[in-house]
């Protein structure tokens, strides 16, 4: 499996949701599913699929579908 | 004057939030004469909270002016919300003004972001000591209130803000729901001590949050085993927070691991983390660990507030040894006056006379310090072996380092886990710890374990 997939894989098990929803306007603001507790899940389960640990900011700033990507490319993981 | 607001400083700080509101003690006591007014006397209001100066403000007013309040969280279900008007026939909500509208009743008093609006319904009998409704549980669904009596709130107000040397220089973040009895504590003994009340309307895990904090300059953060969860992922531990000086927790047990660090954490950067144990039927607080305690104690809750006392109970009879397990029973004036489940109810006066018997299981060591063991009801019978669900759910945190939420019947225990592939190992565990047969569990994989705002497993949303 690729990243992307991996990635987008995650998000619709976790939050429930089609592989077409996830867009750039996928974040905590427009999906109702998205609360605190699948915040951290989602965070915690990227750690763990590529073995790394966010920093807080990133950890904070993981709200939405493309900041995600953003935040795991600084790590050196591309989706 | 409820919480002597009205001896303190009329321009000290008094409430502070994310929202931009601002109050001194002053604004407190003229809100609430205000507010009273338009209310009209002894009556029964609903207050539909936000973590934000409005519902706090409103709370006060209500409590200095003998209206009786039901604390619901605003972002209750609105089904619910109206069995509960239609039941218990309120005669005003405070409301967040972005909700009033809903409701179309007319609004007769703004303030802060809120609005007092008039259903005229009219409530029935209230008995002369009611001060304030909680519910139960915020989330189930049920219509079972927690009944309150002034002297239940202000009594542990006064021990909790004296326990935690609260004075004007403490700024407390109350970052739980003020619907809930702990978050409610928070807030009102701060007001006791003449400390600022921060509040905030967003998550742990917001950057806005975080951001309020700091501004703020909090020197007091409280928080439930999830919130410590949620803290210990965004390196809460590293965070550079020069004016913290106080962790709290309640809410249930921390694992060990966590625990221990908040404890180390503590002890190395020379702040006080204090776990305190509580529930909504002793208006929250009923045990703290005095600080200095909790690197050698660790999962205790220690002892009792210093207005109460606790004593351990089996099958009747008081347990004076150490080392022996039994009911906690808990005795002091924050034991509340009984339950509502209609409206009849809210004319009856104190059942308990003081004395509340948890249902928790504990032991004390040598020293006094209590350790809670589970829950008298959370326990199965599996094949004639009694079997704690909470201690079997600390076992496999601490020891396989996975979420879970245990339940089940005598015939069989259900342990939800959110992580897959694990199933054998956990039965495989819990099989060898307790010497029952693989058999008696059920390992169900969930994606997540089913919360309330105030971090506490929904165990009846499990399984469905």
């Amino acid at each position: 499996m690729t990243n992307l997939e991996k990635y987008n894989k995650t998000f619709m098990e976790i939050l429930n949701v089609e592989a077409s929803e996830l867009n750039a306007g996928f974040g905590f603001q427009t999906v109702s599913n998205w609360d605190s507790i699948a915040h951290m899940t989602l965070v915690s389960t990227f750690e763990d699929m590529f073995d790394i640990m966010l920093d807080t900011e990133d950890i904070l700033n993981f709200v939405s579908y493309e900041a995600g990507k953003e935040i795991l490319a600084k790590y050196g993981i591309e989706i | 004057m409820f919480l002597d607001l009205d001896k303190k400083a009329p321009n000290a700080p008094a409430v502070v939030d994310n929202l931009g509101f601002s109050l001194t003690y002053g604004d407190l006591v003229g809100f609430a004469d205000g507010f009273c007014e338009k209310a009209g006397g002894r009556t029964l209001i609903f207050i539909l909270c936000e973590n934000c100066a409005g519902a706090l403000a409103g709370y006060a007013a209500c409590l200095s002016g003998r209206i009786v309040p039901l604390m619901l969280g605003n972002g209750m279900d609105r089904r619910l919300l109206k069995a509960l008007i239609a039941e218990y026939r309120p005669a005003f909500l405070w409301v967040p003004e972005s909700a009033a509208e809903d409701f179309g009743y007319p609004c007769v008093l703004e303030g802060f972001g809120y609005a007092l609006i008039k259903t005229r319904l009219e409530p029935g009998p209230l008995y002369d000591g009611l001060s304030l409704l909680l519910t139960t549980s915020g989330s189930t669904g049920s219509p079972k209130l927690v009944r309150h009596s002034y002297e239940n709130v202000e009594s542990i107000a006064r021990s909790v803000a004296e326990v935690f040397g609260m004075d004007e220089n403490e700024r407390g973040m109350v970052s739980l729901p003020l619907q809930f009895t702990q978050g409610l504590n928070v807030a009102s003994s701060h007001l006791y001590g003449g400390s600022v009340a921060l509040l905030s309307t967003d998550a742990l895990m917001k950057r806005e949050f975080w951001a309020f904090f700091k501004a703020q300059q909090a020197t007091s953060f409280t928080g439930v085993p999830y919130s410590y969860e949620v803290l210990d992922r965004l390196r809460f531990f590293r965070m550079d927070l020069p004016h913290l000086r106080t962790i709290n927790q309640g809410g249930g047990r921390l694992t060990d691991a966590l625990f221990m660090k908040c404890a180390k954490y503590a002890a190395d950067t020379g702040r006080r983390f204090v776990a305190t144990y509580g529930a909504t039927e002793t208006t929250s607080r009923m045990a703290y660990l005095p600080p200095e305690l909790a690197p050698e104690k660790c999962g205790s809750i220690g002892v009792a507030m210093p207005c109460g006392s606790i004593s351990l109970f089996d099958d009747g009879r008081e347990i004076r040894d150490a080392n022996k397990t039994g009911e906690i029973v808990y005795k002091g004036p924050n034991v509340t006056l009984g339950y509502a489940e209609r409206s009849a109810d809210l004319a009856r006066g104190d059942e308990r006379g003081g004395v509340y018997a948890t249902g928790d299981l504990a032991w004390r060591d040598e020293d006094g310090c209590h350790y809670i063991v589970g829950r008298k009801k959370r326990f199965l019978k599996l094949y004639g072996y009694r079997i704690g669900l909470d201690e079997t759910e600390l076992l496999i945190k601490n020891e396989l380092g996975v979420l879970c939420a245990c339940t089940g019947s005598d015939k069989k225990m259900s342990i939800y886990v959110t992580e897959k592939g694990i199933e054998r190992d956990v039965v495989r565990f819990v099989s060898a710890k307790t010497g029952i047969i693989p058999g008696a569990f059920e390992v169900v994989f969930v994606e997540q374990i089913p919360k309330n705002d105030a971090g506490k497993t929904l165990y009846e949303k499990l399984g469905k």
